[in-house]
């Protein structure tokens, strides 16, 4: 019994090494990649074991290359939007959990189908609306773009957040004389803290990770990091190094993030509906 | 003073009076904590909504400023166009072999992690890597990995026997991407399901382990039934995604070759921003989002019975 024990946990184990090749292996071969030279990325077999070389992300950052433009950009455009997000999230999901709307269904279907809207029926009517109003090409315009399914997604979690945080502080502090907006930033704010932070971390993590809307909203000047890395892909070919070094920067600060927020991936990224 | 004492000797009365004052006076500020919100998302969701099914009826061919009224037409077009109907059925392929291969492979993996005796966390923490890889960074990824000269899978394939340019042939740019799809996004199944599978009452598996029930009874019988809502919900919001991204078809494919990968959402992209015809495009959004409403309807019914 206890051999066969053994040997089935044996195989689970294989199994699962299996399983970590293949997630792990694009995303550390990406970062090998983006710290070799060129004639070591290019060298068949390929390399696994090479001096390293820092090169491309020196060019990267260099004054040659504007790629803290486009850093400058994204972060600023993810911060804006996360932050009007939550902000009018945390005041309208904390009344979405507490108040009784007749409507309440309506909403949250309207909620969910603007949060998961296809992006490119998204951009088309945005496209032709920022056209009139001249934000095309304009930082403004992204904040606005992503702020169509940042704040639905912050609206939705506040209010799963909210409605785990018990009535009753927020009641005894009603009778002792705190008015509800009192309560609401006194009591139930600091209590969904946690739930705050992880709702904004992924905000930023959405906006970051937004090729579709960047493409085709930004302008010379206003593109995101995303941008920057599709910039890479030319008629004469593909500038792999670089891509590679961009598509690492990019990523690393989210897995920093996500895995931050670990504890509220499940919930943020099932839309509430798994704690 | 008889008010106070009142209060004290019924305090749960008092409470309950508190208790619909505060609802009273409450549903007030709620209302105005809520409206910023909802003149924000008005003017995010609904007015572009409108926008879009304006747009569909209007012939922007000429100029983006002055579009001219052209009645069914930009639907006729759509409805009757081989393209339409072609994307859509990628879609589906896309959706349905994405989904499926995603269900096996991330329920696989959250009932392994659930038996695994040692280093869970740890391996849950790598396996969810590539949710947080963003999808045009996954396209550039696997297009470099695929690569017919430099590419280390294109090497592996080629060790084993398989000479071909994977992103360049018709039959197997399709698998390609698919693959991509199931790469990034299997660990959301992964860690929806096995969410599910840890808050599994220990009661009913004891229960049929007494009863002499073998490994895959249990699993069969006790822990997938338990979790099937949680499949559900990941289905639900994994089909909707599928249906809002094209950043990795854009950047590994742009839909080819000879158009087999072209998704209705990229097919929608080039429509309005290669060919310029945002009117044709508008209808096209317009079933994209219909069929998202359909299923966010369905995901809020599921969540309203899960919380009941």
């Amino acid at each position: 019994m206890a051999l066969r024990r053994k040997s089935v946990y044996a195989v689970l184990y294989v199994v699962l090494a299996a399983a970590m090749l293949w997630a792990l292996l694009p995303i550390v071969w990406m970062a090998l990649s983006s710290v070799k030279t060129q004639v070591n990325m290019f060298s068949m077999p390929p390399k696994f074991i090479f001096a390293p070389t820092f090169h491309t992300y020196r060019e990267m950052f260099s004054a040659k290359g504007n790629f803290g433009e486009f850093l400058t950009n994204s972060v600023v455009v993810s911060l804006s939007t996360t932050f009007i997000s939550v902000v009018l999230g945390l005041m309208g999901g904390f009344a979405l959990a507490r108040g009784n709307f007749k409507k309440e269904k309506g909403i949250s279907s309207w909620i969910i189908s603007t949060r998961m809207a296809p992006i490119p029926a998204v951009i088309l009517p945005l496209y032709l609306m920022f056209a009139k109003a001249g934000l095309i090409g304009t930082t403004t315009g992204l904040i606005f773009a992503y702020t169509t399914f940042n704040l639905p997604f912050a609206l939705w979690m506040m209010a799963t957040f909210f409605k785990d945080v018990p009535v009753d502080m927020e009641e005894a502090a009603m009778i002792d004389g705190c008015g509800k907006f009192e309560a609401f930033r006194r009591i139930a704010v600091p209590t969904a803290a946690p739930g705050i932070v992880a709702t904004s971390i992924l905000c930023l993590m959405f906006s970051w990770n937004d090729f579709a809307f960047a493409s085709v909203f930004s302008g010379r000047g206003t593109q995101t990091v995303p941008v920057a890395a599709s910039l890479l892909i030319s008629q004469h070919g593909i500038q792999w190094g670089q891509a590679m070094a961009t598509g690492t920067v990019i990523i690393a600060p989210m897995i920093v993030c996500g895995l931050a927020v670990r504890k509220y991936l499940v919930r943020g990224l099932s839309m509430g509906a798994v704690k | 003073m008889p008010q106070l004492t009142e209060t004290f000797d019924r305090p749960e009365q008092a409470t309950a009076a508190a208790r619909s004052r505060g609802r009273a006076k409450g549903s007030r500020t709620e209302f105005w904590m809520l409206l910023p919100s909802i003149v924000v998302l008005a003017i995010i969701s609904i007015f572009p909504f409108l926008f879009l099914i304006y747009a569909s009826f209007m012939d922007y061919s000429l100029s983006i400023d002055a579009p001219s009224f052209t009645g069914l037409d930009n639907w006729r077009r759509v409805f009757e166009s081989d393209t339409f109907w072609q994307s859509w059925g990628r879609t589906a392929i896309f959706g349905v072999a994405g989904l499926a291969l995603e269900l096996l492979l991330g329920v696989a993996v959250a009932l392994l992690l659930y038996h695994a005796p040692k280093g869970r966390n740890l391996i849950m923490t790598l396996w969810m890597l590539p949710l947080f890889v963003a999808p045009v960074v996954s396209g550039l990824l696997w297009k470099y990995l695929l690569d017919p000269t430099y590419g280390l899978y294109n090497w592996f394939l080629e060790r084993i026997g398989i000479h071909t340019q994977i992103l360049g042939d018709i039959s197997t740019a399709m698998p390609a991407v698919i693959l991509m799809d199931v790469w990034e996004w299997t660990p959301l199944i992964t860690i929806i399901v096995l969410a599910g599978l840890q808050s599994v009452s220990q009661e009913p598996l004891e229960a049929a382990e007494v009863d002499g029930a073998s490994g895959f009874q249990k699993i069969r019988f006790i822990l997938l039934p338990m979790v099937r809502r949680m499949i559900v919900v990941a289905l639900l919001i994994r089909s909707m995604d599928i249906l809002r991204y094209v950043d990795t078809i854009t950047i590994a494919t742009e839909g080819g070759p000879a158009d087999s990968t072209k998704t209705i959402g990229y097919y929608l992209m080039q429509v309005a921003f290669r060919f310029q015809d945002m009117g044709t495009a508008a209808a096209l959004g317009l079933t994209m989002l219909f069929v998202t409403m359909v299923m966010g309807n369905i995901f809020v019914k599921m969540m309203k019975k899960g919380e009941g």
